[in-house]
């Protein structure tokens, strides 16, 4: 489709101030994170790596990482299990209330998070009685990460139909040795990339987690915000922003490039 | 002897659709055995059912003697060649091949060799490592079969196999198929909309219409002896006499279907008319003639000599049909 020359400039200029204000506040902080105010005084009046060295040895950010690994690994893992197990369900088999069932897999990551954290919180104390630790968070985690992968393997399973799995079972294979080698093969990257955007999802996720982590449970995303007022510590949060800004974006990026791959290779 | 596929009151419905409407089949051991029929006429239906991808809404299923109604496809002793292929894009060719084999626990070395045999018969050695992506459309074909054909099954299933290549190819295929199943001696099941492959490669035919086997027979059966106007109409080309036109050519008082290379031009004693079209195909010319006084029409095929055509447009001449030659066609209370 072709654009007039004015309407180009235009909408080129409107491209370049939203991307600008989405990314420039990213630059800032990583200025801050190397400016020698510790007020985060604006312009920078000057440039120090006093605060990563001091970031880098602060215990308590890094205990917030590996407890956030720890969750977003563990709630990645049961979303790839059930979202799997879903997604052959409803992309093979019909079954009465089918549609409902799509519906509800796919609700948590619309709903609300803080809607999420108060259920879940108060279903655990008072339903479950269980008291509020590191498996409470991974659970209500898992329940927002198991869509992204439900979401990929589904699509991924409705694209390629049931073709391959008849040919299987033709040539004697049962149910589980048709997922084994012929199914799982083929969802093997739709379920890496949904389970690499579930590990994004659970690892900077902080309402929801505000609401289900226990005491003494702090997540990264947990400790900045409790850090980030604090005397002195601001050019510190900024390192770890920093740091957690580019650790989110690498998953992402492999990811995307998986599902374009895949989806070349799946039109062939 | 039991035959090799028995089907009885075999119905499968899809919601207020009928598919297959009580049918009953008998497919014997070693026999080429095509399902032939337009789109939607039922024929994939059932070779689904036989292979145990549908279930039927009703009646049975059974293969060598013993009822499989109730059996999954990998229980049941029939392979099947898909329309599309099916092959697994991740394995390669001779991985592709060794599947089934694998899948029953066949130790490598002996499922290797399988494999190899297979594809020799299918003429297709030294492609062992490539990928299904690799290969061209007559070559995915060929890995389809001898995937299929390596369990070494009683009976094959072959849903429209050939109907992706294009014409040469296919011709090829054809003589290829027939081959390999005089080769192997098993049961094949066939099923196709094109005609002439149905005629051409099987023992014999089941024209479907409507969720139903209209006429089962031999090729010559079927092609000399339509029983009604669709399958004359669909089964090769012929013209469709009204009863008072087979009145006029002497052919009985009943509607008729008659081929255009059983009608004769100018032999004494033919019904006059005068030439409306004269179609040039290349190894025959179509002549369409225009029936004096009846209001009908009928087409005769004449063989391309060589010599320039004498028909043209317009000319008078007239038409025969020897009595012989002429099917009758059951009155259709449904005519459509």
């Amino acid at each position: 489709m072709q654009i007039g020359r004015v309407a180009r400039y235009v909408l080129g200029t409107i491209t370049v101030v939203v991307l600008g204000l989405i990314y420039l506040p990213l630059g800032v902080v990583f200025l801050n994170s190397i400016s020698t105010s510790e007020t985060l005084s604006w312009p920078p009046p000057g440039f120090t790596l006093e605060w990563w060295g001091k970031a880098l040895q602060s215990e308590g950010a890094f205990q917030a990482l590996g407890m956030s690994v720890l969750v977003a690994i563990a709630s990645s893992l049961i979303a790839l299990v059930l979202g799997t197990l879903a997604a052959m369900a409803l992309s093979r088999y019909r079954f009465f209330g089918k549609e409902s069932v799509n519906l509800l897999i796919v609700l948590p990551i619309a709903l609300p998070g803080i809607v999420t954290g108060i259920a879940l919180n108060n279903a655990f104390r008072t339903l479950m009685g269980v008291q509020l630790g590191v498996w409470t968070l991974i659970v209500a985690h898992a329940t927002f990460c198991i869509v992204t992968v439900y979401n990929n393997a589904f699509a991924r399973l409705n694209a390629s139909g049931t073709r391959l799995e008849e040919a299987s079972q033709d040539l004697g294979a049962g149910l589980f040795t048709t997922f084994r080698l012929v199914t799982f093969p083929h969802l093997k990257s739709a379920l890496l990339a949904g389970g690499l955007l579930a590990f994004a999802l659970s690892f900077d996720e902080i309402i929801v987690t505000t609401f289900t982590a226990g005491p003494g449970v702090t997540t990264l995303p947990l400790w900045i915000l409790q850090n980030m007022f604090r005397p002195n510590q601001a050019p510190v949060v900024a390192v770890i922003a920093v740091i957690l800004a580019v650790l989110s974006v690498v998953p992402l990026a492999i990811a995307q490039r998986l599902t374009a791959k895949d989806a070349e290779a799946v039109s062939r | 002897m039991d035959s090799a596929i028995r089907l009885r009151g075999l119905h499968k419905r899809y919601g207020d659709t009928v598919a297959v409407a009580d049918l009953d089949l008998d497919i014997e051991a070693g026999e080429f055995f095509s399902m032939l029929g337009p789109s939607g006429s039922g024929k994939t239906t059932v070779l689904r059912c036989i292979a145990g991808f549908e279930q039927p809404t009703r009646g049975s299923v059974a293969l060598f003697g013993t009822d499989v109604t109730a059996l999954a496809p990998f229980a049941r002793p029939v392979n099947t060649v898909f329309q599309d292929y099916a092959l697994f894009p991740h394995l390669s060719v001779i991985a592709n091949v060794e599947y089934g084999l694998r899948v029953a626990g066949v130790g490598r070395r002996e499922r290797r060799a399988r494999a190899e045999e297979a594809l020799g018969q299918v003429r297709l050695a030294g492609f062992e490592d490539r990928r299904p992506h690799e290969l061209s459309g007559g070559q995915r074909q060929r890995v389809a079969l001898a995937r299929a054909i390596v369990l070494r099954p009683q009976a094959l299933l072959l849903d429209e196999p050939l109907g992706a290549l294009d014409l040469k190819l296919r011709e090829q295929m054809q003589v290829e198929l027939k081959e390999l199943q005089r080769e192997l001696g098993i049961t094949f099941v066939f099923v196709t909309h094109d005609q002439d492959e149905a005629l051409t490669l099987s023992d014999r035919v089941a024209v479907f219409d409507a969720g139903e086997v209209v006429q089962l027979g031999t090729p010559r059966d079927v092609y000399d002896h339509p029983r009604n106007r669709f399958i004359a109409s669909f089964v090769g080309s012929s013209t469709l006499l009204e009863p008072q036109v087979s009145a006029a050519l002497g052919l009985g008082s009943q509607a008729m279907a008659v081929r255009p290379e059983r009608v004769t031009l100018d032999a004494p004693g033919g019904v006059p008319g005068t030439i409306a079209e004269v179609i040039y195909t290349g190894p025959e010319h179509r002549i369409v003639v225009d029936l004096d006084g009846l209001g009908a029409r009928i087409t005769a095929l004449e063989p391309n000599t060589g010599a320039q055509n004498s028909r043209s447009r317009g000319d008078r001449v007239t038409v025969s049909v020897e009595p012989a030659a002429a099917a009758p066609l059951e009155a259709e209370p449904d005519a459509a």
